[in-house]
């Protein structure tokens, strides 16, 4: 296999290329080196931050561990114990297990795929400031004695008394949410950068198997992560305006947030085990030495899960008092979800029958992940059969077989990966002795730590209890867990010494140390610029399958070998073949992430005080950032039409519409945002499932208003549509006055659109009805006014001349937004005009 | 009826056990040790707990041998096999432990648990049914325990303890009045929540009699874990002179009690603004009712054995043994009125 | 049904045609047990229509299934060529898609019958 390849430029023209390269893709230095987007340095501050913040968390489970080391003990105060439960539930869930993934496919997705960058760098800066800044405030909150102290679930009613959970609970829903817009942008970014951005010729069939788990579970982020924005919405109002969504007295239900919660909390226990699992994926292959058995089933396996874990949140809430029916569906859907995980195992084992197995330490933590995830997926089929549950739910049974799923499922698979990838990290091996010692005292530890909560919880012991009496017979269970779990830390601690020690007088490992086929061990640590020239790719994995693949893309004979242009560029192609389309210009060193990062967290941060000037003044601040970052950012007119990309091909380097990489950003952006107002909508159902009279006898908004509001949106739509119809045909004025017009409608709109609720006078603290439709009326308004701002944007992009017939990104996308907008706005205003008169 | 009893009850074990334990003999004697209790599911003294455990032991047999199964066939790929395995017979692999095998094991699971759960917990038409009611609503941190009749009229309210007839299936009628609690008596069956503007209802039928304990199982605030009851099943007919009197012996009069005095300080410092005890002026309805305090084997909802020294502590400083409690401290009482106070409560009978 | 359905579907899209349809059937049946169950008598159906009407959404849930595998099943070419089905061809990756499409059928339908199987047990809507 030999394909296409480019001439042997002599060694002065190559060493110029290569200066260029570096030049365009230098990460700055100094303090500036803060500023940098690229995906190497994103992923590691990402993946370094959440590691810290696990550490964190996990001295809090050790101090969770002494309290219990013995009955009626007075170590912790029941106050503190109950929030280091609840933040280390939190830490762990939103600050290590979520942020990890996005933390190594920002840092390997771009060269398992033969990619220079992912589509949109400044995004990932964006995100990973948000998570820092996020996680910082509500790690730190724990010192002020303010941490939330309900539970990570943060069931109301108790969560909502402001008495007994203080502050805490707003640093939990507000932090967390502005951590979530990180996760959405994480997101966006991998969708795209899988489907997009693969080395040209690596079709749908031949991606990194990594590429499939990470592509699907962007996808599950897009779907389970928004029911929880809307959660908190809802939540957030409760506990600032006394919207009484979840209080019973006034029309409300608890329940409504336990739906959403766990919408949001089931696919999250996918989330965070199938990038772990596909992490193994790539190990098992390279120590078994040949290409993984069963590339489809694994395919099935991600998809299948993918879908399979949204249908298991109600088994959280087997004891609520469901009908016996709907539990049962969902414990059905609970136990087909073992199927495509049993598969994945089998994949592996099939791939290690297949071939000669190398046992190294990467193997070890792998061997170490099944044994203890089996268990784990075990009495999870147990736990999943709803009579079953009913004794075992919120016991230690539950806590052993949660932490058997997530340390089997997760930690173990994230160390081997630390031990494989390290030298893709830094060219060097960590110790295979001082591995071996981390290994077994973890795997032990765990056990001895975990295995005992089984029984102790059967036996009775309830979870988040800050102490339990003697007699109960719990004490020993409970003494060994708590030797455990100290032995458990101090085999990771030697895991973290092992990566943090110096190695300056270790001899580097060889470029590919462990034989392995993909991509990523092209790598070359030392330079910033990705790859050297993006390769054609013939086989799954192509460095065992095509000779001189290293030599070729280091002498720059395949695509993009050079930067005589002075911009970042990467190859997009397309979705299925992997042909190339396009050459991108991605975005570079930038102050401004940082800084719109820096504001919105402001937002969030004053919020939870309630400084409200602070709050209006910081997003004022965040919108003015992120408009600068777009205006000088995005869609620009590039000198060329097309780009001389080597071989001898050219590439065009501005499209629009589905054809670019921001189209698909902003469509997988508001699949998002759909799916928070399906939940809003969910939730305005869900009330009236619950009541005889769901309007509670208060006073709607009539049919009048919502109705008009609805056809004001059709019309702006329609002129948005024209808008876009008149540029392809070169009109600019009509462009602009379609535009305009449609921003007036837009205007009466939303003011129509308010009419309803405010003219009616419904009072939202008196009952839940008003709450929900005044809730829904200002989710589309201000959507609504999202839509303004991007009017006046194509407006002034227009008049700058940015955006022209040929150039129309902006308009394509401001057109898609469209889309959702006025499928937001019609479901919106059908459904508080309409259906109260038709029940 | 005492915590040492209560303690005692935790002797009894289940040799049944033995059988089953599917890994080393340490574990077995850990198993073992664990299943007895008088709040243990492994310990059944219901109908439905009995179910339960008997589905535990055939999952944990079960699940065992398959860990065994696939670990070994890990260890075997990944250390002693001498030859690699065909890609075909490899995949072959795939379509049987990893497809065919769960899905037929799963669908019996699934079969069965959908038997299972309305045998264990019966369609229940209505108040028409005549089960025995018992309404308990959860409130932090106790239990308020009300015993209905046909009618739905309080027969007797108590708190923090549960009696029931042996087998004959009760009602629990479960509701909460501030935020969500779960009500669980391990020994006899599962839990149910009781949540804020819901009633739920759970079945549970004893099959034996005794002390056991319950306890909350969502959490529910600072005190999460000091929100236990005690479950006594008695025999059909001393269920029944329990539940109604004979009427010499009620109603507790303060008269009969063996201090009057304490009954004076309780009411002069406004005790019964939220106690009640039934033929005293005290009719509070914010805190338990004491009615029969004497006899009851706990103070403060299982958390401390109910003598006079421990209510002495529980009046001066609740929040010290309970972290928020709602009940006031009474720390600025004469000694001598909280002693009375606590003799008093500890001699109704 | 050749004439209806081209051949040639040049989309990842059809991989999750089977898993959608779980996904409507999951719904469905959740959904009209929770408005049933909440709203007795809603629409003026006893339990046992319930069931009944689920049941045959259940049958009409796997024949979209079974038809959804059958096209797969033909993009795999009949099950001509075994897999890894990894050439860099066009074909390959057409094959590819066949045969993952196939096994998500299979999965979804073993995942419908699961949901199914509650229906045949539980004959009211107690807790």
């Amino acid at each position: 296999m030999t394909g296409k390849l480019g001439p042997l430029l002599p060694q002065d023209q190559r060493e110029a290329q290569e200066k260029r390269l570096r030049d365009v893709w230098e990460t700055p230095s100094g303090w500036r080196y803060w500023t940098s987007v690229n995906n190497s340095e994103i992923g590691l501050w990402y993946g370094c931050t959440a590691f810290i913040f696990m550490l964190f968390a996990g001295v809090l489970a050790l101090l969770i561990r002494l309290q219990l080391a013995v009955p009626d003990n007075t170590f912790l105060s029941a106050n503190f114990f109950n929030q280091a439960f609840t933040l280390h539930g939190t830490v762990m869930m939103f600050l290590f297990a979520v942020p990890i993934f996005e933390a190594v496919a920002i840092f390997l997705l771009p060269s398992m795929l033969g990619a220079r960058e992912l589509p949109f760098p400044r995004l990932s800066a964006f995100g990973f400031w948000s998570f820092a800044i996020g996680g910082v405030f509500v790690c730190g909150s724990i010192f002020f004695g303010a941490a939330p102290n309900s539970g990570w679930f943060m069931y109301p009613p108790l969560a909502t008394d402001k008495e007994q959970t203080g502050i805490g609970a707003d640093i939990w829903l507000l932090g967390l949410s502005f951590i979530e817009v990180a996760s959405i942008a994480a997101a966006v970014e991998l969708i795209v950068g899988i489907m997009k951005c693969r080395a040209p010729g690596m079709r749908v069939n031949m991606m990194p198997l990594f590429a499939w788990y990470l592509l699907i579970v962007a996808g599950m982020i897009l779907f389970a992560f928004p029911p929880l924005i809307a959660g908190d919405l809802l939540f957030e109002m409760q506990r600032m305006f006394d919207w009484p969504f979840f209080d019973a007295e006034r029309g409300g239900d608890p329940l409504l947030w336990q739906h959403l919660f766990w919408i949001f909390g089931h696919p999250e226990v996918y989330i965070i085990f199938l990038p772990a699992i596909a992490l193994m994926a790539m190990i098992v292959p390279t120590f078994s030495q040949r290409p993984i058995v069963g590339y489809s089933w694994i395919v099935l396996a991600a998809v299948g899960t993918g879908f399979l874990s949204f249908g298991l949140w109600v088994h959280h809430m087997f004891t609520t008092g469901l009908p016996q029916i709907s539990l049962a569906f969902f414990s059905a859907a609970s136990e087909a979800v073992v199927i495509p995980t049993g598969v994945q195992i089998f994949v592996f084992i099939a791939t290690m029958l297949a071939g000669r197995v190398i046992f190294s330490v990467p193997m070890l933590f792998g061997a170490g992940a099944l044994a203890i995830f089996i268990i784990g997926g075990l009495t999870g089929v147990m736990v999943a059969l709803v009579p079953f549950d009913w004794q075992a739910h919120d016991t230690y049974f539950v806590v052993a077989h949660l932490h058997y799923v997530l340390i089997g499922g997760m930690l173990f698979p994230v160390t081997a990966g630390i031990y494989y990838f390290y030298p893709f990290f830094n060219g060097k091996k960590l110790s295979d002795a001082w591995g071996k010692i981390a290994f077994w005292l973890m795997f032990v530890g765990f056990n001895v730590a975990f295995f005992p909560m089984h029984f102790a919880g059967l036996r009775g012991m309830p979870r988040r209890v800050f102490t339990y009496p003697a007699e109960m017979g719990w004490d020993w269970f409970n003494l060994i867990s708590t030797v455990g779990a100290f032995v458990f830390a101090a085999g990771f601690l030697i895991v973290v010494a092992d990566v943090v020690r110096p190695k300056t007088r270790q001899a580097p490992a060889k470029p590919n140390p462990w034989n392995a086929g993909t991509m990523e061990w092209l790598n070359q640590h030392e330079e910033s610029w990705g790859i050297r020239s993006i390769p054609i790719i013939k086989s799954r994995y192509p460095l065992w399958d095509q000779p001189d693949l290293r030599k070729n893309i280091e002498d720059g004979r395949y695509y993009l070998p050079d930067a005589e242009t002075g911009h970042r560029e990467t190859l997009v192609t397309s979705v299925l073949d992997g042909a190339p389309q396009q050459v991108l210009r991605v975005g570079g060193s930038s102050y401004v992430t940082m800084i719109a990062a820096f504001l919105l967290g402001g937002v969030f941060i004053a919020l939870t005080y309630e400084w409200w000037w602070t709050t209006i003044i910081c997003a004022i601040g965040t919108l003015i950032a992120i408009l600068y970052w777009l205006w000088t950012g995005t869609a620009q007119i590039p000198e060329a039409e097309m780009r001389d990309a080597g071989l001898g091909e050219r590439f065009p380097l501005y499209v629009s519409g589905p054809a670019s990489v921001g189209w698909w950003a902003m469509f997988i952006t508001m699949v998002g945002d759909g799916t928070a107002f399906a939940s809003l909508i969910f939730g305005y159902f869900f009330y009236w499932t619950i009541h005889d009279d769901f309007t509670g006898g208060q006073v709607g908004p009539g049919w009048q208003w919502p109705l008009a509001a609805a056809a004001l949106f059709v019309i702006a739509w329609g002129c948005m549509l024209l808008a876009r119809f008149a540029n392809t045909r070169n009109l600019a004025s009509t462009m602009r006055l379609s535009i305009a017009v449609s921003l007036l409608l837009t205007i009466a709109g939303i003011a129509a659109g308010l009419m309803g609720p405010y003219q009616h006078a419904m009072e939202p603290t008196l009952h839940v009805y008003p709450a929900t439709v005044w809730i829904l009326a200002i989710w589309t308004s201000t959507h609504g006014a999202v839509a303004l701002i991007m009017q006046l944007y194509c407006l002034a992009r227009s008049y700058a001349g940015y955006l022209t017939a040929d150039y129309d990104q902006d308009l394509c996308n401001v057109v898609l937004y469209w889309h959702f907008m006025v499928f937001t706005a019609v479901v919106t205003y059908l459904t508080i005009g309409l259906f109260p008169e038709l029940r | 009826m005492n915590v040492e009893r209560l303690a005692g009850a935790a002797n009894r074990s289940r040799k049944v056990i033995y059988h089953f334990c599917p890994f080393s003999l340490a574990i077995c004697l850990l198993v073992l040790s664990s299943c007895s209790g008088v709040q243990s599911a492994l310990d059944p003294a219901g109908r439905e707990a009995d179910a339960v455990a008997t589905l535990f032991w055939v999952m944990v047999a079960g699940g065992g041998l398959i860990w065994l199964c696939v670990m070994g066939a890990f260890l075997f790929a990944g250390r002693f096999k001498t030859q690699p395995l065909t890609e075909r017979r490899a995949g072959g692999i795939i379509v049987f432990g990893g497809v065919a095998f769960p899905v037929v094991v799963l669908a019996g699971l699934i079969a069965y648990a959908g038997w299972l759960m309305p045998a264990m917990r019966p369609w229940f038409a209505g108040e028409g049914e005549g089960l025995r009611r018992i309404e308990i609503t959860a409130e932090q941190y106790w239990w308020r325990v009300r015993y209905l009749d046909d009618k739905g009229q309080v027969l007797r309210e108590s708190a923090n303890e549960v009696f029931m007839p042996v087998d004959e299936r009760v009602l629990f009628v479960l509701k909460a009045k501030d935020v969500i609690h779960s009500f669980w008596i391990p020994s006899l069956g599962g839990k149910m929540d009781a949540i804020p503007g819901r009633v739920n209802n759970l079945q549970l039928e004893a099959t034996k009699t005794g002390s056991y304990r319950g306890v909350c199982a969502e959490f529910c605030g600072t005190a999460h874990a000091l929100m236990a009851f005690t479950v006594e099943v008695l025999e059909k007919q001393a269920f029944e002179d329990w539940l109604r009197p004979k009427a010499s012996s009620t109603p507790v009069s303060a008269a009969q009690t063996p201090d009057a005095g304490g009954l004076d300080a309780f009411l002069k410092n406004g005790c019964g603004a939220c106690h009640a005890i039934d033929g005293t002026q005290a009719q509070g309805a914010i805190g338990p009712n004491l009615t029969g305090f004497g006899t009851r084997p706990t103070v403060a909802a299982g958390t401390l054995p109910n003598t006079t020294g421990h209510l002495i502590r529980f009046i001066k400083t609740p929040d010290l043994i309970k972290p928020g409690v709602n009940m006031p401290s009474y720390n600025m009482l004469l000694q001598a009125e909280v002693e009375a106070i606590s003799l008093y409560l500890k001699g109704l009978k | 049904m050749k004439s209806f359905i081209p051949r040639e579907v040049e989309t990842l899209w059809t991989l999750f045609t089977a898993p959608a349809v779980w996904a409507l059937h999951f719904l469905v049946c959740y959904v009209a047990a929770a408005i049933y169950c909440a709203k007795p008598g809603f629409l003026g159906l006893g339990f046992l229509d319930l069931r009944w009407l689920l049941g045959g959404l259940t049958f009409i849930a796997l024949a979209f299934i079974v038809l959804a595998g059958y096209l797969a099943w033909r993009q795999w070419g009949f099950g001509s060529g075994d897999p890894p089905h990894d050439e860099p061809t066009r074909d390959d990756r057409k094959l590819f898609q066949g045969f993952a499409t196939l096994l998500l059928c299979g999965l979804s339908f073993v995942a419908v019958i699961y949901t199914a199987i509650p229906l045949i047990f539980l004959a009211e809507c107690q807790s």
